[in-house]
């Protein structure tokens, strides 16, 4: 798997310390792995030991009580997770309501939208519509599940 | 596999198998994480900020590698495998910075205006200068392999590439140090 050159560690070590044998020197004129190391590994060391660190180090017991609030907020998600579903899924059924409803009822609701002008309301025949009471009962059904929905939203938010 | 590790990332909990097998591992107590953070949170800024050229960033992601290694659950387990996961993250957290502020190829590293270079070294100054002029992937490679001394399959797993195509890589990075170390008069 790992198919470095056996001597690679041997230059490198060499390199940086000026000690070469002829046959680690041979090895490397002849290797180019070898000899780009060779060709770095002083720089390298030089450049790592330049130490520019001016800040301190977060201190690791904040680092980890902010870790332990953190996978608390994380667990609170987890645990809000279901009623984030419920409540997507109920938007969904409300607004899949509203939409069935209007589908099926569009032109009776329409003519007893018409009936509610206050003309009508004055003469007592707004009531006269074609809207059945089965469609009645299912309109008031879904304004109430939307005004509940809106204010678990509402509450929820505060 | 402990429940701990279940929860862990894929590599994580990999890179954990073999020693799961022999013994269920305790998870981390803050007493072993202090430990464990005293040893490697230095290297690992180093090796940050030697990739960004920022200290301020290098701080930020310093602090989010180790938020990473505590989400993860760990198991008090090898430090070696706990420090191979923690320069993974680190190197997964800086070229998604590079990503995200689109400047991972080529640009030169940000670095400190000349007025505030006196006090901290012309010659640093320079070889931070030469070292930014590297790829963000060929600066990893080159700390990896000389200053952390990784082999070629930790060095794979820390910049998630095979670890057959380290050993071409690892050349070419080193030939292009080389070149801009003989072009600047700076080869030994």
């Amino acid at each position: 798997m790992n198919d470095t050159c056996p001597f690679e560690p041997n230059v490198i070590e060499a390199a940086l310390s000026g000690q070469w044998s002829e046959s680690l020197r041979a090895h490397a004129a002849s290797c180019p792995d070898c000899a780009a190391a060779a060709e770095v590994a002083p720089w390298m060391q030089s450049f790592a030991s330049k130490d520019d660190r001016e800040h301190i180090l977060p201190d690791p017991a904040v680092l980890w009580l902010k870790a332990k609030l953190l996978q608390g907020n994380a667990a609170v998600d987890r645990a809000a997770l279901p009623i984030t579903r419920v409540q997507i899924a109920a938007y969904l059924i409300i607004a899949a309501g509203w939409a069935a409803l209007l589908t099926w009822k569009w032109s009776a609701l329409k003519v007893w939208m018409n009936a509610l002008n206050p003309g009508r309301i004055a003469t007592g025949t707004a009531g006269a519509t074609t809207l059945s009471a089965t469609a009645l009962v299912v309109l008031v059904l879904l304004a109430s599940a939307t005004v509940m929905v809106a204010f678990h939203a509402i509450l929820a938010e505060e | 596999m402990t429940a701990d590790v279940m929860f862990a990332p894929a590599s994580f909990a990999l890179a954990h198998a073999d020693t799961d097998r022999r013994s269920p591992k305790a998870p981390m107590d803050e007493a072993h994480f202090e430990a464990f953070y005293r040893k490697t949170a230095g290297g690992v800024w180093s090796y940050i900020y030697r990739l960004t050229g920022d200290p301020t960033l290098a701080d930020d992601l310093l602090q989010k590698t180790f938020f990473r290694f505590l989400r993860s659950n760990p198991a008090v387990a090898n430090d070696d495998h706990m420090r191979r996961y923690v320069y993974k993250t680190a190197t997964n957290l800086v070229f998604d910075h590079f990503r995200e502020s689109k400047r991972e190829r080529g640009r030169p590293i940000d670095l400190p205006p000349s007025e505030l270079r006196a006090d901290r070294g012309e010659l640093r100054h320079d070889m931070m200068r030469v070292f930014s002029e590297l790829k963000p992937q060929e600066r990893a490679l080159l700390w990896l392999a000389h200053v952390e001394g990784s082999s070629h399959e930790e060095i794979a797993q820390s910049l998630g590439v095979k670890a057959k195509s380290v050993k071409v890589m690892l050349f070419r990075a080193r030939k292009r140090l080389g070149d801009m170390l003989s072009k600047k008069g700076l080869a030994p």
